[in-house]
């Protein structure tokens, strides 16, 4: 049976709730976390199908290592993952490059980026479109 | 155009004469005078910018006369007549800044060139003066054009600020409209709450931007009267201990018994301690809740050359230097959509106007200290 769990990363509760509902009124299953830590600590106990990461969290440092981590995970790194943020995603991508090097490979673009605030219908767009695939 | 005139000073009364003529053919309107005296006189009714004066006179000679004019008007050109064997008088009087010498008996030619050299000086040196003074034109001009610039960058700043946080609170807005909305539409109770509260939440948050714009706007005038400075503490502290004590936070006083009153608005202090006290209560709120107790303490001590210094100090979650060096500018704030980020710039307007100071001390996960410091009068 395909995987339809969705992990949701915001630090602020209220993006956190407008999220989870989107992912669950698109037919999904939601699990949040409010920080980078407990994120990567639910996904590595209960792989989701895809993640939809804040990268502000307060600062953009947390969001970044995060995306690296799911990035460089070996059982993680294969799991879509759309970026929510309120930064721009070319500022976003810049930083991903400069922080490339140091893991020796180049981290992959996310899948889907989408500047806060997101709108309901665009991210349930998305959410269809990369959690299809059964992971 | 230069003013061609030339004041001729010679006791004889024949070479007076013919370099009056002499010095017409070349163009100059000439003024005359036989003595030093007669010589100021005409100067200062004439000013004219060339003086041409014999060196031997008696009474006031020539390079008396030389002194005196080159005191009341040190641009003037002034050419010096020499006779034969005065070399010494025409070093002297170079000394004294005469442009030039020539000799008796006078060569026109000789004449003609000292004469050219004395307005070629005047020509440039009145360039000069022009250049110098579109320079500081030019100056002055881009100095306003930058102090300009700046003050729209800062509205600029401001403005960019101000958009950001109604974003936010808009972005939740909308959020909570779209999490009600699916409540209505599937009949599910949970969306119908947290929709209708997030709602709310960000209804109050933009009541507290309105009232803190408000608020900043108003901050100027001082209702300044003598006060124990640590009664408003005390206030702030009574205010704010039933939400501390909710977050199971302990809120401390440490007051300094010795302070004397000082000259404050004391409501608009409040408002600052107020600020930096729930700043602490959610620096403390957002730690590891299994972690060791969390406390904030008001202080007040007295300080030399100040009438009170405040401290608030936690041992919450403290700043990294890049949030510390941001902290007091406009709408900067670490708590995501929680915060506007006005607090502080008001604290800091507020205590900028008593001529204090404000500071923050702070570490990473060890906690924050913030400073006040007020004179004992605010105007010194």
């Amino acid at each position: 049976m395909a995987n339809r769990k969705i992990l949701v990363v915001d630090d602020e509760r209220d993006m956190r709730i407008f999220v989870r509902t989107v992912v669950e009124t698109s037919g999904f299953e939601a699990t949040v976390a409010s920080n980078g830590t407990e994120a990567i600590q639910k996904a590595g106990a209960n792989p989701p199908a895809l993640v939809i990461l804040d990268v502000m969290m307060p600062e953009i440092d947390d969001g970044i290592q995060t995306y690296q981590h799911f990035r460089t995970d070996p059982v993680l790194s294969a799991i879509p993952i759309i970026i929510l943020s309120a930064i721009a995603r070319k500022t976003f991508l810049h930083s991903i490059k400069l922080l490339s090097p140091r893991h020796g490979i180049e981290l992959p673009d996310p899948e889907a980026y989408m500047e806060k605030p997101p709108d309901a219908g665009e991210l349930s767009r998305l959410i269809a479109k990369f959690s299809t695939s059964d992971q | 155009m230069m003013d061609k005139s030339i004041l001729l000073v010679d006791d004889e009364e024949g070479i007076r004469k013919v370099l009056s003529i002499a010095l017409a053919d070349l163009g100059y309107r000439v003024h005359t005078a036989a003595n030093g005296v007669e010589a100021l006189r005409v100067f200062k009714a004439k000013q004219p910018p060339i003086v041409l004066t014999d060196i031997k006179m008696p009474e006031m000679d020539g390079i008396e006369l030389l002194r005196r004019l080159k005191e009341m008007s040190p641009e003037t050109e002034i050419i010096m007549i020499t006779g034969h064997g005065d070399m010494d008088l025409a070093i002297k009087s170079v000394k004294y800044e005469a442009t030039d010498f020539v000799t008796k008996p006078i060569n026109d030619e000789v004449l003609e060139i000292a004469l050219n050299r004395a307005v070629e000086r005047i020509a440039m040196r009145q360039k000069l003066k022009e250049y110098t003074q579109n320079l500081e034109q030019l100056v002055q001009e881009k100095s306003q054009q930058l102090v300009e610039a700046e003050r729209l960058a800062a509205v600029g700043q401001t403005v960019a600020g101000l958009s950001h946080a109604i974003k936010n609170i808009t972005g939740g807005l909308k959020g909570g409209a779209f999490v009600l909305e699916k409540g209505i539409e599937l009949s599910d109770q949970k969306y119908l709450m947290q929709g209708w509260e997030m709602i709310k939440g960000n209804v109050d948050k933009i009541t507290n931007l309105s009232l803190d714009l408000l608020n900043y706007a108003k901050t100027t005038d001082l209702n300044i009267q003598a006060c124990d400075p640590c009664q408003p503490a005390q206030e702030v502290i009574d205010l704010m201990r039933p939400r501390a004590q909710e977050l199971g936070i302990d809120l401390v006083s440490d007051f300094d018994p010795d302070i004397k009153d000082c000259h404050f608005d004391a409501d608009l202090l409040c408002r600052c301690l107020l600020n930096m006290v729930s700043n602490a209560i959610d620096a403390c709120r957002n730690n590891d809740p299994d972690g060791p107790g969390k406390t904030v303490t008001v202080r007040t001590r007295k300080r030399r050359g100040w009438g009170v210094e405040y401290q608030v100090l936690d041992n919450g979650c403290g700043m990294t230097a890049k949030t510390r060096k941001k902290l007091f500018q406009h709408f900067f704030s670490t708590k995501g959509s929680e915060g506007t980020g006005i607090g502080l710039m008001i604290s800091k307007k507020i205590i900028d106007a008593h001529n204090g100071v404000i500071k923050v001390e702070s570490k990473e996960n060890a906690g924050s200290k913030f400073f006040i410091k007020l004179p004992k009068m605010p105007n010194g």
